[in-house]
């Protein structure tokens, strides 16, 4: 449960997440969902419940002790660091988690390549437009060696059709090939019916439907949330 | 680690001329060029918690004040040996900069920035208000470093230790400490998301910045024989600023020539006293508008300039995919 004041922003809400599983999480604006990803990241202190993470309670960690357990994140509206190239942006995951500088460098060129955006490593990323930094934000967390859970926010909102698909190749690539669990906010019902294996509806801070998309999709209470309002 | 491009040249150029150069001065200026010494190290210093890090402390000469007043108060009232005084003060500054860094852990801008005035202020005060202690407005004699007042001895010893700071500085920003610092400038929820611990980072650059003021600060008291609470005027703090910004911010050599040019502008001027602020206050105010990246921005972009002219193109075949945001003061 997380209050903001008199506003409550989560309630009650229960989600299990399978290991290996990309799981859409979807709901009207303002419906809890990047609240719920602040919660399980350390960004906000939840008021009441529990969080746990492969049999560890996690509520209540410092967010970059989160992260040191193999939990990354990107944001709705990206957070590079701006002033620095893109290729120092990708390192400081690596160099929290006691990497060598060769070694992150070397992961970083690695993973840079994969996401073609090689040729911009040495620029700061303040020089790159929107979808180029969201596709930056999204490669920057798998340089975690730790990386078991991605919450990714909105990793599609407002980003051409081309990064998109590379953004989609990623995380299809990353979930196959490495088994990493994700959780994918968006509002694009078409892209996450094609990219989550189950899917989550949060309205007004409370879980109102679960299953796959066609289950949710045809849920009355979750038509009544996105129509009635 | 990955290839440094670092062109070490025009630093070790510079050092031979500062290693010649008291050859051919007077004492008067082998005496200014210590001072600014010390203002190379307090500028270097305070750009690594300013600048880089983005902690912007209103503080940082206040911590040269109390190494001073430590040393000398250590020698002067309990016969501590001048070694033992100046270590202990330096050891009783990491103390007080942890404490003070642990108190603004959460503060940012001008928050910060008057808070840490604040503890400047209250410092300052002591000292004037504690005189028969502290020796207040009158001063406080203290013992000389090397028992003389010919300054060439003291000059080496400063040059040396303004060598030594950069060199430190720059190790620490090539390292990963230096990536951390610099993400908690740029987005400090960001790093920690990506799993810096922004909070011990955050006071490690407080407190290694502070420790390396009041060395230079007990230095500095041992060089003059003379302190007092002027030392921790707002003036000094704002000097220090201006060397940075005029040089360079997040720049390595930005703070060492900025020191170095208004300081000698500075003593060029003095015979003019009352238009040298005006001056120097018109050079910050033009660097501001122009160049609000500093003499090494200056520097930099007639570098590129006359590169492009030659044919020689030093920058990427980046073309920018946005139309140009730049912002005043994102300048790396």
């Amino acid at each position: 449960m997380k209050d903001f004041g008199g506003l409550r922003a989560v309630n009650n809400v229960s989600l299990n997440i399978k290991e290996g599983k990309i799981q859409g999480l979807i709901g009207p604006n303002g419906s809890g969902k990047t609240t719920m990803i602040n919660l399980i990241t350390g960004m906000y202190k939840i008021d009441n419940g529990a969080i746990y993470f492969s049999g560890d309670r996690i509520d209540g960690l410092q967010p970059y002790v989160i992260a040191g357990k193999g939990i990354m994140r990107t944001f709705q509206i990206s957070r590079v660091f701006r002033d620095m190239t893109v290729l120092e942006n990708m390192m400081v995951p690596a160099l929290t988690q006691d990497q060598s500088m060769v070694e992150a460098k070397g992961l970083a060129e690695e993973l840079l390549e994969f996401a073609l955006l090689t040729r911009l490593k040495d620029e700061p990323a303040k020089n790159l437009s929107g979808g180029q930094n969201m596709l930056l934000q999204i490669v920057r967390g798998f340089m975690n060696k730790n990386l078991r859970l991605y919450l990714l926010d909105e990793p599609f909102a407002g980003v051409h059709q081309v990064i998109k698909g590379m953004i989609l190749r990623t995380i299809k690539k990353m979930n196959e090939e490495k088994g990493i669990t994700f959780i994918v906010v968006s509002h694009e019902l078409t892209t996450i019916q094609y990219l989550c294996h189950q899917i989550s509806v949060l309205h007004r801070g409370e879980i109102i439907s679960q299953g796959t998309m066609e289950e949710v999709a045809n849920d009355p209470l979750v038509i009544d949330a996105y129509l009635g309002g | 680690m990955p290839r440094l491009r670092l062109n070490y040249s025009g630093p070790l150029l510079f050092l031979l001329i500062a290693i010649l150069l008291p050859l051919f001065l007077t004492d008067y200026w082998i005496y200014a060029l210590t001072i600014t010494f010390y203002y190379v190290i307090m500028a270097i210093t305070w750009n690594l918690l300013g600048g880089y890090t983005g902690q912007f402390s209103l503080s940082h000469h206040t911590f040269a004040v109390i190494g001073s007043y430590t040393s000398a108060l250590l020698i002067i009232k309990t016969g501590f040996p001048l070694w033992m005084g100046m270590v202990s003060s330096w050891i009783f500054n990491a103390f007080i900069s942890v404490l003070l860094g642990i108190l603004c852990l959460r503060m940012r801008g001008i928050y910060l920035a008057l808070t840490t005035w604040a503890f400047a202020e209250i410092v300052k005060s002591y000292i004037r208000m504690d005189f028969e202690f502290t020796g207040g407005d009158r001063g406080l004699k203290t013992p000389l470093f090397f028992k003389t007042m010919n300054p060439l001895p003291y000059y080496y010893l400063f040059l040396a230790f303004a060598v030594i700071t950069i060199i430190v500085i720059a190790i620490i920003m090539r390292s990963r400490i230096g990536y951390y610092l610099r993400t908690i400038r740029n987005d400090e929820v960001a790093a920690q998301a990506m799993g810096v611990n922004t909070v011990r980072w955050k006071v490690f650059a407080f407190m290694a910045a502070s420790v390396f003021a009041s060395i230079a600060g007990t230095l500095y008291g041992h060089f003059i024989g003379l302190i007092s609470p002027v030392s921790g005027e707002f003036y000094e703090m704002a000097l220090i600023i201006i060397f940075v910004v005029i040089g360079g911010m997040r720049s390595q050599a930005g703070p060492v020539v900025g020191a170095i040019s208004v300081r000698f502008l500075a003593e060029v001027l003095k015979k003019w006293p009352e238009v040298r602020m005006v001056i120097l206050a018109s050079v910050v105010i033009l660097i501001m508008r122009f160049f609000n990246g500093g003499v090494m921005e200056f520097l930099r972009q007639g570098y590129q300039r006359i590169r492009q002219r030659k044919g020689r193109n030093p920058v990427s075949g980046f073309q920018k995919l946005e139309p140009t945001q730049r912002h005043r003061g994102n300048n790396e």
